[in-house]
Formats: structure tokens, C-alpha cells, sequence
């Protein structure tokens, strides 16, 4: 077998949850924390309509920069996300099954399923689940979503997140994230190190902290003309964008301890709004893709 | 006879629960035994589990109930019967429904009683009632919903099996849980062999599961991780590190017990080693491998879900973990030690300790104003405590503690040993969050168990102030386990004894708080640290009961706990004696005639009888003995000395009239009974201590 590439590796989990029934989303067009945050999965686990999505999220995290000097953290990294909804009971054996797809004979891997919950403030939202270490290593994120935007789910999601970077660095046995093959021939570090430089740069040190709160305030309230509006479509790509803006602030330093509450509060209290407004606006709709998995 | 096997398969539930779920359900399955009519005795009861499977073997059960009669009451007989005594319609009604005749009926007084035989429930039925409701009641700390969301469990589940064998001869015994109907067949290891297959029997269950590669007995995969992993510290020469938490977490972790062996870049080795320990242990579950003299290697071990690494994956996979961990505290340890301690004062007061409470930097200082007044309460000179005092945050704002923050406290004593401050100070930071647990160990000198009581006063006062103390089994900011650990440092009597009571401590933690308070405040604190020194002195090893810590506390406890130790003791001695119960008596009868009487103040010249002055000279003697043995903490012989007054009081009682009409010889009676009472109660109040009589024939 060549050495496993990034791109490889991406083409082999999309084929492999489209064959399983899976519509392959591309990601969202703005700047979000993690897959969770699309759209896609955020508002489509709520409600009753069944629901399986597969994409790949570009997932920046402002704070976790490191100048493109760390060979293990990045201040963007992909994500490649599953949403399963209803969960099948199945699930855990269709993700072996993708690690398989993938290349891994997994009698001679270790595998576990060790608890790890997962809970964004942000979305108000909860999960119970797993990581899941492979040799050890923390591969992928296992969660069965329990709430989100406040509200209790029925029924449940499963979400996926492979942690694209590593995987790939470690199938292809490398000490550094930069040295992974994208493709034959083009290495991430050739595509990424300068803008892991350029954007670490830009939020620890450059990002304007004035101009950052004013935007944050704009945000929150054009979300909230939306959300008046009934408009929550887009009332929620205000709510990420208000997200990122907190995320960049955080990096940045600008954001004291009291503060803090308060800013995720805020943006909590989006969220919870538009998850709501979603529902009623599929409910409305009379939850269109219910019937369609009747045919 | 009938032997009962049940199987749930589930998805991987956390391993730390494991342990105490599966004695809950051992203590509810004996319930379901004892209904089925057996002698505990002579049953067979195995309880399992693996990462996901919990599997249990009910052996030697009857196969029914035994018949047994029973009596049901009907109806007054004033309705069973008319005015001539014939039997009603409803008698006849309650016969018919109680499938009896009249010849059954029985007289119960006022009613009619039905004796009737009932015949036993068959095992079969009522393992079909219970077991479900057995399984499905596990109280899990955390429950999730799945697929359609209807039913709540710590993991989905995905099958069952139930079988009810009589005599050897397996049968199916239906059952469903959460819905999902049992079967007769299970699947084997993840991926080794995860195919499915029928079970028969327990036995056969074992067999193939075993060829299936799952051991589904925890305490075999444990022992066969501990032989795997002595081997392969052998291969360093070396010996895996003692660590009974790894341990429980491995065993649940797997469902077939690997161990692999794998190493980190030996540069590493220069970091601290409570920050290999750390990372290691808490963050990746591995077990360092020391050599023989007990230093640190850079191998270690980890656990696997799989019989062995033939390519060497695991052992990769583990080792790239690590070094990157280990790079990451590197980083940390190397630039954090470019800022001194105290250059981090300052950042303390970006960092919330509680919203109502202030940051840290304000506690930082209320830390020092309480060490300072602990240090004048017993003449110590302050100066290394108040230093350590005010450092012992300081760590809390490094990027170390930010990544790992088990090493709080132990990694700003490392920087303060690499700064070259006195051992005494550095010492005292890293040991000030001692002790965690009942087991720990105390700071290893006075000033650390100094830093560590004002710490905990502290944040006990603190917490308290703003009205949120613990309720029920809600404790979120862990106030009874910092209690405790005032209390065990208080009751320490080696070089490091804090002098100290616990009602100054909590005047002084309640005066840092800078704040309007109600006396209630302080009757909170103390009623709060009761509870923790009357549990803790009961759990000790000096095995006091509850009534001897209730009698000594009766009499005081919160101004010095070793005090109050040498009065239960005292007590406990006392108890076993044969003069215990003339002063128990003696006690007792002064407690209840002079109920309500407060005074101890004696008039000589109103005392009339002989036998009263006799106990008055008496009572003035041994007082004045007890006080002096008191004074010298021999309880002991204090109570000694008040048993001798006994056949004194004895002939008081018999010859002197206490209740007399004349009010000043009756209270200056009262007043002579309280001296001789009250003598004992600067000891105990040993009226609360239950005695069985028969304990003392001679």
C-alpha cells in the first residue's frame, strides 16, 4: 500500500458513508469551532426528520495556534463529521468498518471506546459518547447527542468526528502534522504553514480588539432582526459568525474571566433561539423528509 | 434444582463505574434470590463484567417456592353473616373469589379469616418478573438515551440472554428488557471474533467466549494484565510501578486483557517526575516502569484490548502519545520557570475562584491573613508559612497546571525548590493540597499542614458565607472533603500537631472573609465540622463507637480534637471497666433530678445533714482532683476518681431528701449534685453511653 495521503483518506470516509446511505454535505461557508456547528448537523438533530449527512468541516480554533511551530497543534484543522439520526444500533460497528475501509487490519490495532462526554456552552447543547483511541491514540469523537440549543432530542444522533490530521499522521507513521502527503508530491505543511503562521500571528497579536467587540455587538443583533424576521436560517450564520468573533477575542486576550460568562451567554441565548425557530419552522413544513423515507 | 445465566450486551460503558455497579446488582440479585425461597448459603451467585457486557450465573436455585399457608381477611363478620348466621352474598362473594369454601373459613374476631395452602411461585416466574426490573434499576451516574430516544440506560443495549436451567437441562426463559427480547446467542471479542453464537450453559459459555477471545471474569483479566505486565517490565529490568487505580481501570477497560510495552525519548527523563506521573497515569492511563532502585525508565506500559502487538502498532501508537505529551510538558515546564512565583501574584487576580468570592489573588491573601493569625494562635514564628502562604496559588496560572492540572500544588513546589527557595517554603506549597482522601498522608511539615488548614478555612468560611453549603449528596465544591481534611490534620499529634481548636480556626477563616455575617454563620461551620470529626473518629482505627464520641463531644470538642480523642478514649477504656456503671448511674441519677438546675454554687452553712456535708467535703476534694487530672489530660483517672465518689452518693441518696419544700435547702442539694455531676462532664457526658447491664455481672 503507498503511503496514505490526506486526500486519500478523505475520498475513502466519503465513499465509504456514501455507499451507507450517507448525502456528502461540503462544508460550511463560514468560520466555525467544529463540525458540530454546521448547520447540518447543529439544526438537522433536532426534530423528528431522519438524517444522514457525512462532509468535511474546516474547524478553526483561534487559540490553539502555534505558528505552524508545533507539530501536533494547529489553529485550523479538518474535520471530517457523520451525523446518523436515528442512531443506528449498528453505529459502533459501521465506524470499525470505515477504519477498515481505510486500510486498517484491526486484529492487529488496538481499539477502545473510553468514555468522554462532550458539551458546548455555546450551543447549549450536550452528548454522551466516547473517544476513540486507536493504538492509543485519540482518533475519533464518538458522541450520541442528547440536547441541543436547550431542547431534548428525540430522536437521538450519532456524530462522527475523525480527526483528519491525525489519523493520517499516523497511518502514514509521521512525527509532524506538516510532513503528511496531501497529495503524492504536495505536502499540508506546503499548503498550511503559512497561513498557520499568518493567523497565528493575526490573532494572539494583530486582530483588532475595538473593531472585534463592535462587530461582536453588530452580530448579535443583526441575529436578532432575523430571528424577528423568522429568518433563521440566516439568523444562525449571524450566531456563528458571533462565535468566531468571541473565539478570536478569547485568543486575542480581550476577554476577562467575568466577561466571559457573559459572552457565551450570549451566544448561547442564539443559539437556543434558532434551534427553537428551526423546529417550529419544520414543523410548519409538516417535517418534510419524514415522508420522503416512506417511499 | 435450577441455575439461571443472564447476559446483557451493551456498548462500552465507562470503566470507573463498573465496580460498584456490579456490587449493587451482587446486593439485588440476593434480593431475587431470597425471594425464590432459598438459603443464601446454598447458592451460587457470579457477577461480571467486561468493557461491555455485564454477565451473571445464579447456581442452586429451588425450583419453586415452597407451599405455604396464608390467611386472607374478609368481611366484618356483622356482613358475612345474617341475622339467623347464615352466610351472606358477600361471603360467598369473597369464597368464590378466593377460590375457598365455607370450610376454610376461619374465626378472626370481628372478621372473617380465610386459612388457606398457597402454592409457591415457580423460580421461572419470578426471575421473569425481577430480573428485568433488577437490570433495568441500576442506578448509573450517567444515563444516555439512543436511536428513538424511549428508554434511558448507560449505554444502548443490543442483546440478552436469559436461560433457565432445571437439572441440567438448559431452557430459554424469555424475558425483555428496555424492550429488547432476550435470546440464546451473544458475539464474542470486537474484532478478534466477533461472530455470533449460541449459549447452553454457563459453563459453555465461559469455553466459547473464551475462544472468542473475551475473559468476561475481571478479576482473571486483572491477574493476567499483572503477569503480563511484571513480563514485560522484565524485558527493561525492570518493575511496573504500584497502582491500584490503573489497575481497577484496566480491568474494565477490555474485554480481553493485553498489556504492551512502550517507550518515550529519553530526554524526557530530565522533566520532574511527578510530571511523567502525572501525564502518564492520569492522562494516559499507562503505568510507568521503574528499575531497581526505584527511579523512573522510559518505558512504560499500557493497556491493550487485544492478545498481543505482532506489528508493533500499539507500542507505536503509545509512544507517539506520549512524546508528544511529553513535548508539550517540556514547553511548559521550560517556560514557565522563565517567570519567578511571585512575578505571578499579580495574574492571580485575573483568575475566578468563585464569582461571589473574588480570584484568587484575594484569596491568596485571606490564605495569609489565616496562616498569620494560625501561627499567633500557637506561637509560631510566621514567617516561612506566611511565604508559602502566599505562593501556593501561584502555580494555578502556569501553563503546566493549565494542561495538567492534577499538578497543582506539587508543580509550584517545583518551581519553588528550582528557585531556591527554603525547603520549608517549597515543601509547604507543594504538600498544601494534602490530604485529598481519608488514605493521604498529611504535608510533611507544621508550616504545610498550616498553609493547608488556612486554605480549607478558607474556602469552608468562604463558601458558607455566601449560603452555599452542601445539601444531601450535593457537594460541588467538594466542602465535606475539605472539612475532612482539616479534621485529620487537626487530629495529628507527631512534630507537625497544629495546636489549634476548631472554633478559632473558623473565627479566623470567618474574620478573612471581610464581610457582614450572622452568628448563624459560625453555629453552620461548627455544626458542619461535628458531623465530619464524629464520622471520622468512627471510622478510625481507634474504633470508637457513636456513643463514646457522642458522650466525649457532649462535653466539648471544639477547641482541641487531640483532646478530644484522649476523652474517648478515656471513655472507651472506662466502659469495659466494672465500676463504669456506678458511674453511669451516679451520672445518670444526678442528670435527672437536677434537671433544669443550673447552679453548682454550694452554701456550707445551709447544708444540714451529715451525709451532705460529707458528700460536700467530699465533692470539694475530688473536684479539685479531677480538675487537676483534667488540666494533665489524664481522663482516665479523672473518671477513676469520680467512681470513687459513688458509695458516698450512694448513702446521699438514701439518706437525703433533695425535694424538699424549702426552696434554699432544695437548690443548694441541686447545686451540691451539680458539683459532683459536673465534675464528670468536663470528661463525657456519659449518660449517653448505652449499656447492656448483663455486661457487668461480676
Amino acid at each position: 500500500m503507498s503511503r496514505m495521503t490526506f486526500q486519500s483518506m478523505i475520498l475513502r470516509l466519503q465513499t465509504f458513508w456514501a455507499e451507507r446511505g450517507c448525502m456528502i454535505e461540503t462544508p460550511v461557508d463560514l468560520e466555525v469551532g467544529a463540525g458540530t456547528m454546521h448547520p447540518a448537523t447543529f439544526l438537522r438533530v433536532l426534530g423528528p426528520e431522519p438524517w444522514n449527512v457525512a462532509y468535511v468541516q474546516p474547524s478553526r480554533r483561534p487559540a490553539d495556534g502555534r505558528y505552524g511551530d508545533n507539530p501536533f497543534r494547529l489553529g485550523k484543522h479538518y474535520q471530517f463529521q457523520v451525523i446518523l439520526k436515528p442512531s443506528p444500533l449498528e453505529v459502533q460497528e459501521l465506524y470499525l468498518d470505515s477504519l477498515r475501509a481505510l486500510g486498517l487490519d484491526l486484529t492487529k490495532h488496538d481499539i477502545r471506546f473510553e468514555e468522554d462526554n462532550w458539551e458546548s456552552p455555546t450551543l447549549g447543547a450536550w452528548g454522551v459518547g466516547w473517544q476513540i483511541l486507536l493504538d492509543g491514540m485519540e482518533i475519533t469523537q464518538f458522541t450520541y447527542f442528547q440536547q441541543a440549543g436547550g431542547i431534548d432530542l428525540t430522536p437521538i444522533s450519532a456524530e462522527i468526528t475523525y480527526g483528519l490530521e491525525r489519523l493520517t499522521m499516523f497511518l502514514a507513521r509521521q512525527n509532524s502534522v506538516y510532513d503528511i502527503d496531501w497529495t503524492t508530491g504536495v505536502r499540508y505543511g506546503n499548503v498550511r504553514t503559512q497561513d498557520e503562521y499568518e493567523f497565528s500571528k493575526y490573532y494572539f497579536e494583530v486582530a483588532d480588539v475595538d473593531l472585534h467587540w463592535k462587530l461582536f455587538d453588530a452580530y448579535e443583533g443583526e441575529a436578532r432582526r432575523c430571528l424577528e424576521a423568522k429568518l433563521v436560517l440566516p439568523a444562525y450564520d449571524w450566531t456563528l459568525k458571533c462565535s468566531h468573533i468571541f473565539n478570536t477575542l478569547d485568543a486575542r486576550g480581550a476577554v476577562s474571566v467575568t466577561e466571559r460568562v457573559g459572552v457565551i451567554k450570549r451566544v448561547r441565548e442564539l443559539a437556543v433561539a434558532c434551534a427553537h425557530q428551526f423546529l417550529a419552522a419544520r414543523e410548519e413544513l409538516g417535517f418534510p423528509l419524514l415522508q420522503k423515507t416512506d417511499v | 434444582m435450577s441455575d439461571y445465566f443472564f447476559e446483557l450486551l451493551t456498548e462500552e460503558i465507562p470503566a470507573w463505574m463498573l465496580d460498584s455497579a456490579l456490587s449493587a446488582l451482587r446486593a439485588s440479585l440476593a434480593k431475587v434470590v431470597a425471594q425464590t425461597g432459598a438459603a443464601e448459603s446454598s447458592v451460587t451467585i457470579d457477577v461480571n463484567a467486561t468493557s461491555r457486557r455485564i454477565a451473571f450465573f445464579l447456581g442452586n436455585l429451588p425450583e419453586k417456592q415452597a407451599d405455604h399457608a396464608d390467611t386472607v381477611k374478609g368481611p366484618p363478620k356483622k356482613a358475612a353473616y345474617d341475622a339467623s348466621g347464615n352466610p351472606t352474598q358477600a361471603l360467598h362473594g369473597f369464597l368464590r373469589k378466593n377460590n375457598a369454601t365455607l370450610d376454610d373459613v376461619a374465626d378472626g374476631g370481628d372478621y372473617v379469616l380465610l386459612n388457606r395452602n398457597v402454592a409457591g411461585r415457580a423460580t421461572a416466574d419470578i426471575l421473569q418478573e425481577l430480573i428485568p426490573q433488577t437490570i433495568e434499576s441500576i442506578r448509573w451516574p450517567k444515563m444516555m438515551r439512543w436511536s428513538t430516544g424511549e428508554s434511558s440506560y448507560i449505554r444502548p443495549i443490543h442483546s440478552v440472554v436469559s436461560l433457565l436451567s432445571q437439572d441440567g437441562i438448559g431452557t430459554y426463559l424469555p424475558i425483555a428488557l428496555f424492550g429488547v427480547a432476550s435470546g440464546t446467542t451473544t458475539v464474542g471479542h470486537r474484532t478478534l471474533a466477533p461472530k455470533r453464537f449460541e449459549v447452553k450453559s454457563y459453563g459453555e459459555y465461559l469455553r466459547d467466549l473464551e475462544l472468542a477471545r473475551v475473559i468476561v471474569d475481571p478479576q482473571r483479566r486483572k491477574q493476567a494484565m499483572a503477569a503480563a505486565a511484571l513480563a514485560c517490565a522484565k524485558e527493561v529490568d525492570g518493575a511496573p510501578s504500584d497502582d491500584p487505580s490503573i489497575w481497577s481501570q484496566w480491568q474494565y477497560l477490555t474485554e480481553y486483557p493485553g498489556v504492551v510495552r512502550a517507550e518515550f525519548r529519553r530526554e524526557y527523563l530530565a522533566l520532574p517526575e511527578e510530571v511523567l506521573v502525572t501525564v502518564m497515569r492520569v492522562h494516559q492511563k499507562q503505568l510507568p516502569i521503574r528499575d531497581a532502585h526505584g527511579r523512573l525508565t522510559n518505558s512504560f506500559l499500557a493497556v491493550l484490548d487485544n492478545e498481543g502487538d505482532p506489528e508493533k502498532n500499539a507500542a507505536y501508537g503509545n509512544s507517539f502519545v506520549t512524546n508528544a505529551r511529553f513535548a508539550d510538558a517540556q514547553f511548559f515546564y521550560a517556560t514557565d520557570r522563565r517567570r519567578k512565583l511571585e512575578e505571578r501574584v499579580e495574574q492571580l487576580s485575573h483568575l475566578q475562584f468563585q464569582e461571589k468570592l473574588g480570584d484568587y489573588r484575594a484569596k491568596t491573601e485571606r490564605i495569609v491573613a489565616i496562616a498569620k493569625g494560625i501561627c499567633e494562635t500557637i506561637g509560631l514564628d510566621a514567617a516561612d508559612a506566611l511565604t508559602a502562604a502566599g505562593l501556593c496559588k501561584t502555580d494555578l496560572v502556569t501553563e503546566m497546571v493549565k494542561e495538567f492540572t492534577d499538578l497543582q500544588g506539587r508543580i509550584g513546589g517545583i518551581y519553588a525548590r528550582e528557585e531556591g527557595l527554603a525547603d520549608n517554603v517549597w515543601q509547604a506549597i507543594y504538600d498544601h493540597y494534602m490530604p485529598v482522601s481519608l488514605e493521604d498522608e498529611l504535608p510533611r511539615t507544621i508550616t504545610g499542614a498550616i498553609v493547608s488548614l488556612a486554605d480549607r478555612i478558607d474556602t469552608l468560611a468562604g463558601f458558607f458565607a455566601i449560603g452555599a453549603k452542601p445539601s444531601g449528596s450535593k457537594d460541588p465544591f467538594a466542602l465535606r472533603r475539605a472539612a475532612q481534611g482539616v479534621v485529620q490534620i487537626l487530629l495529628n499529634r507527631d512534630k507537625r500537631e497544629v495546636k489549634i481548636g476548631i472554633d478559632r480556626l473558623i473565627d479566623l477563616g470567618i474574620a478573612a472573609q471581610q464581610r457582614a455575617t450572622t452568628p448563624a454563620l459560625k453555629a453552620d461551620l461548627l455544626a458542619f465540622f461535628a458531623e465530619r470529626v464524629r464520622t471520622i473518629l468512627e471510622a478510625s482505627a481507634w474504633k470508637f463507637a457513636y456513643d463514646e464520641v457522642a458522650a466525649a463531644m457532649e462535653a466539648g470538642w471544639a477547641s482541641s480534637l487531640t483532646d478530644l480523642v484522649d476523652r474517648v478514649q478515656a471513655v472507651k477504656t472506662m466502659r469495659d471497666e466494672p465500676g463504669f456503671l456506678s458511674i453511669l448511674d451516679s451520672a445518670k441519677r444526678i442528670a435527672n433530678i437536677t434537671a433544669g438546675h443550673d447552679a453548682t454554687r454550694v452554701d456550707p452553712s445551709r447544708l444540714e445533714h451529715d451525709t451532705e456535708r460529707r458528700l460536700a467535703e467530699l465533692a470539694d476534694v475530688v473536684t479539685g482532683q479531677i480538675d487537676e487530672l483534667v488540666t494533665e489530660r489524664q481522663y482516665r483517672s479523672a473518671l477513676e476518681s469520680f467512681a470513687a465518689m459513688a458509695p458516698e452518693l450512694e448513702t446521699f441518696f438514701k439518706d437525703v431528701m433533695v425535694m424538699v419544700d424549702d426552696e434554699s435547702v432544695r437548690r443548694n442539694r441541686m447545686s451540691l449534685l451539680r458539683k459532683v455531676g459536673g465534675a464528670v462532664m468536663k470528661i463525657a457526658d456519659v449518660t449517653k453511653i448505652v449499656v447492656d447491664r448483663r455486661d457487668y455481672r461480676p
